[in-house]
């Protein structure tokens, strides 16, 4: 019965990950707008293409006609033709008016099967008067129509197709969590009996929780580099982590340094308390009253605050269970490892 | 209630046995006093006169830090071998941690004014401040940093102290990682006090740092049982 179960939980691991590959990794992202060139205008007719990414927004047979764009100064909006369309890019025939209440202008692109397209500061008029936009120029919102995306990831600015790295960042550190504390309870028993046994519990699950720290750590520091510029930066959820990953650290030099000391198991268990204590604090605790620049900050730095739309759920739950499940793998081959040496060296 | 009473009474009495440990074995305190002001001296030297708010307050916690470590990450480990027996088979664990805890924080207290009134009198405010907007809360600050770095690294130090060999060295190499929450908070809160930022933006730092230190010393009372019989 009990290996049934292991064959179980162990082949649904590997089928879910699989799975989390597989649709990560293939499913599209809804088209959004990246860039608008030229994006200095002068007040004259001129030409601008619109690009997006992600999905095609358009087939090659799609007629310009159906699609609109249209230039929001202000609250006011400027007319514009399209003049031509490919699936990942719009250009667009423009009179800029002389006078508009806003030089920054936003972009909407109405797509008949991809909803409307947003780009925000699209271009800017540098010689524009300040004022209304006259009736000639003017255009009227046209209806925006019900988009048919399919199974698609959502498009975020900045972020475009990195959201992808939610499915392996954000997992592993759940992972680290559940292993960690499965650690903690096996010092506090280390503690209550004083037997060797949860001592190598203990040392196994903090050694898998490390992998999947670092992992996190490095998974977060690619994310770091593509949307916010730079491969670290100093924020709270950074310092918790890194300052985890150190004390976890901290664990195996405690141990190393104790040598075959009897003490060992005692003094590590200690300590793995005092290091748990502090991931909670450092993790979640200190970073809701800090600002942050992880999404979901200011009050919660949990995962519901993602903006997890339907199709991103259907793949970041099998992950975070996919994940977990392979993190416990890991963690009972380990802890076979430590049997098998503490059973050696005790003969 | 007569247990509590002889743990208090166990913690006073390791109180005064760390007290007149440190003044009979006035080289120790020296040692520490001469550290923290030959930092500050070379930090002088370093900086000469046009240091800014940032660089002022790096080195004011570098110093704050290490001479933290001179005097508490040894704290369990300097008794001689034969007091500690006495005190292993004698006292009771967490009278005995109470005890340190609160000499560690008379020392750090005496620390805090010796690094700060060193810092002030050699390097003056930061280059563009005559006076800081709030010098009680930039004395608070270092005094509670200074408190909550030392129940850590109370804390280390028993845990060191149980290895056999290289204490120190693991000491450091422990609390390093262990201290950096603590640093976080006081660094930001030493820069808000210099700067001219409203008091009640900075209230959550000081709250903070007493909160973390409190919280570490809970975690090190109850913990240290398990460690000083092991």
């Amino acid at each position: 019965m009990k290996g049934r179960w292991n064959w179980f939980w162990k082949g649904g691991s590997v089928l879910l990950l699989t799975y989390v590959v597989v649709r990560g990794f293939c499913t599209p992202l809804q088209p959004g707008l990246v860039s608008a060139t030229p994006s200095q205008l002068s007040v004259a007719p001129q030409v601008v293409d619109l690009v997006a990414v992600g999905q095609p927004f358009a087939t090659s047979e799609d007629l310009p006609a159906s699609f609109d764009v249209v230039l929001r100064s202000g609250d006011q909006l400027i007319r514009t033709d399209v003049v031509a369309i490919t699936p990942h890019s719009v250009r667009i025939q423009i009179d800029v008016p002389p006078t508009m209440p806003s030089r920054a202008l936003d972009a909407y692109l109405f797509t008949p099967a991809s909803g409307t397209l947003f780009l925000g500061n699209a271009c800017f008029v540098e010689d524009a008067a300040k004022g209304d936009v006259p009736p000639e120029f003017s255009a009227s919102a046209p209806d925006p129509q019900e988009p048919d995306l399919g199974f698609s990831f959502p498009y975020q600015p900045n972020i475009m197709e990195s959201i992808r790295n939610l499915l392996w960042h954000v997992p592993m550190w759940f992972a680290m969590f559940f292993i960690m504390g499965l650690g903690f309870v096996a010092s506090l028993a280390q503690l209550r009996t004083d037997s060797i046994s949860w001592d190598m519990r203990a040392e196994a699950a903090v050694k898998t929780g490390l992998v999947f720290g670092l992992l996190g750590l490095a998974t977060g520091s690619l994310w770091a580099r593509w949307t916010w510029g730079a491969w670290w930066v100093s924020d709270p959820q950074l310092n918790g982590a890194l300052v985890t990953v150190l004390l976890y650290s901290g664990y195996l030099v405690l141990r190393s340094a104790m040598g075959d000391d009897d003490r060992v198991g005692r003094l590590a268990a200690v300590y793995n308390v005092f290091a748990f204590v502090m991931l909670v604090i450092l993790l979640m605790v200190l970073p809701r009253y800090t600002e942050s620049l992880h999404p979901g900050k200011d009050g919660n730095p949990g995962f519901n605050s993602y903006d997890l739309d339907n199709s991103l759920r259907a793949v970041f739950y099998p992950a975070v269970i996919g994940w977990g499940a392979l993190c416990y793998w890991m963690y009972t081959l380990r802890l076979r490892m430590n049997r098998c040496a503490h059973h050696l060296l005790s003969r | 209630m007569g247990q509590t009473l002889h743990t208090l009474r166990t913690a006073g009495t390791v109180a005064r046995l760390e007290w007149q440990l440190e003044w009979r074995q006035g080289h120790q305190l020296a040692a520490v006093g001469l550290f923290a002001i030959a930092s500050v001296y070379v930090a002088f030297q370093a900086s000469d006169q046009h240091t800014g708010a940032a660089a002022w307050t790096a080195m004011l916690w570098l110093v704050h830090l290490f001479s933290g470590f001179t005097a508490i990450g040894r704290l369990f480990d300097r008794e001689r071998s034969n007091v500690r027996r006495y005190l292993q088979w004698s006292a009771e664990p967490l009278g005995l941690m109470l005890g340190k805890l609160f000499h560690a924080v008379l020392t750090t207290t005496a620390l805090t004014a010796v690094v700060l009134g060193a810092f002030l009198l050699f390097l003056g405010w930061p280059q563009g401040i005559e006076s800081p907007g709030k010098p009680g809360l930039l004395v608070l600050g270092a005094w509670l940093g200074g408190l909550s770095m030392t129940t850590t690294l109370v804390f280390v130090s028993a845990v060191a102290s149980q290895v056999r060999n290289g204490s120190g060295a693991l000491a450091a190499v422990l609390g390093l990682p262990l201290l950096l929450p603590q640093l976080i908070l006081a660094t930001r809160l030493t820069r808000g006090a210099l700067s001219d930022e409203p008091w009640v933006m900075l209230v959550e730092y000081p709250v903070f740092l007493g909160a973390l230190g409190a919280g570490t010393a809970t975690i090190a009372c109850i913990l240290f049982p398990y460690i000083w019989r092991a």
